[in-house]
């Protein structure tokens, strides 16, 4: 299964997200920023799914996703 | 002893909010947005969950739903950073000093200027005692929903509406409503402060500042947020933007549990049981001699002020202490409020129940009110 990497822009919009995926049975979970997608300490949802479907749903619900990063 | 000075902080607090504290120094004890390691989340996600209560209680969206410690700060960081230098603010004249201390400060350094509206019985009369005010360069309007002197409850939709309609920012100081009335960002509140020890029942150290995100606010702190680290610039991000520094795990997981006992009590139930306490307490103080109240039980909180004769109500409220009742005497922070009841010297003896208050223990204070009355 595809997985995606979606770096977000707090600790905040990352919960909201990790509850969002599960409300729709789709596995993640939150993870420190790898360094590849952006500095300093910050929020990533690791996610099962195809990444630009993954980003698509949580901009659906407002949460702005910085960089993605598939696995 | 028995507390009737629950418009200060509630107490007892149910025993789900004692237990929260307690289980979240004891289990959560990471700092919330601060590391990816497991510690650190399962507090961000007691946190987090804690802010999605808070916001659906006030009809806001989680994100715009911000921890403080206090009343007071939520409304200082409002005030100030909603305000620019050139600005006009109006303000009732039932505020506590929360409201009116920061607005004044900012009028004695040259930033703003402000006015005071008086509060009438009639929402109509309110209403145009406030519309009478507005200048052109009128940016916020700032008021209690209940003062924490008299209880009186001020007309919160019908202000909403009006600053909705003239493009005024409202910032409403709803410490003593919160779990009592309804009120809500819904309300057309721009800015809710509140306090969470009152009537959430939450412990003392926490409070809320919630937005419907109209009105950008700049900071009066900065520092530390778990976000945008390498920007020196503050995140511009809600809620982050204003939580510098860490949060109160504890308080705020004990906050959650006293909005989940609000909510599971049922606010009207709460409020009806309150001013239930307070009629029988004004019923069984009919008679005392040379007592005066200063709130009408019409359109109010659960809060009845009052005196005997000319005597201290400091005087009053140590010789209740001794009786073994807690009940507060002085101004009660709101000079604002007692210059307009014309208690300045005196201040009033304030008498507020909580729920867990009885009617025995009411009766007990009235006796002893009228022992020491004569």
């Amino acid at each position: 299964m595809a997985k995606a990497i979606i770096a977000l822009t707090s600790i905040t919009y990352a919960m909201k997200a990790k509850n969002i995926l599960s409300s729709m049975n789709i596995r993640s979970e939150i993870i420190r920023t790898p360094k590849n997608l952006g500095s300093g300490c910050g929020y990533s949802i690791k996610a099962d799914g195809e990444p630009e479907k993954i980003i698509e749903i949580l901009e659906g619900y407002g949460i702005k996703c910085k960089a993605y990063n598939a696995l | 002893m028995i507390n009737f000075d629950n418009a200060a902080t509630t107490y007892p607090k149910p025993a789900s909010v004692a237990f929260a504290v307690s289980e979240a120094v004891k289990k959560y004890g990471g700092n919330p947005g601060r590391s990816g390691h497991r510690i650190s989340l399962d507090a961000a996600r007691i946190v987090y969950n804690a802010r999605t209560k808070a916001g659906k209680f006030f009809s806001s969206l989680t994100e715009n739903t911000v921890f403080t410690s206090n009343a007071t700060t939520a409304i200082n960081m409002a005030i100030k950073g909603i305000l620019k230098k050139g600005d006009h603010i109006i303000i009732s004249s039932l505020e506590h000093n929360s409201v009116s201390r920061p607005v004044h400060a900012l009028y004695e350094k040259g930033i703003i200027k402000y006015s005071v509206f008086k509060v009438s019985d009639k929402a109509d009369e309110t209403l145009e005692n406030i519309n009478s005010l507005i200048k052109p360069n009128t940016k916020c309007i700032c008021c209690t929903a209940a003062s924490n002197v008299t209880g009186q409850i001020l007309p919160v939709r019908e202000i909403g509406t009006l600053c909705t309609e003239r493009g005024i920012c409202f910032i409403c100081d709803c410490a003593q409503a919160s779990g009592v009335i309804p009120v809500s960002l819904s309300d057309g509140i721009n800015i809710l402060c509140t306090s969470g020890h009152k009537g959430l029942y939450g412990p003392a150290g926490t409070g809320l500042l919630v937005t419907d995100g109209k009105f950008s606010l700049d900071t009066i702190i900065e520092g530390g947020t778990g976000a945008s680290s390498w920007e020196l610039e503050q995140t511009a991000l809600l809620p982050e933007r204003l939580e510098s520094g860490t949060v109160n795990v504890p308080g705020i997981y004990g906050l959650s549990k006293g909005i989940d006992f609000v909510n599971s009590t049922g606010s009207d139930k709460i409020k009806a049981k309150e001013d239930r306490l307070c009629d029988l307490f004004l019923e069984c103080c009919k008679g005392v001699k040379n007592i005066k109240f200063y709130s009408s039980r019409k359109n109010s909180v659960p809060i009845v002020s009052f005196n005997i004769g000319d005597i201290s109500s400091e005087i009053v409220a140590s010789y209740l202490n001794e009786k073994g009742f807690a009940l507060r005497g002085g101004l009660q922070c709101a000079a604002l409020a007692h210059g307009t009841l014309g208690t300045l010297s005196q201040g009033t003896v304030r008498f507020s129940p909580s729920y867990f208050n009885s009617e025995s223990q009411v009766y007990s204070l009235c006796r002893a009110i009228r022992n020491y009355s004569g």
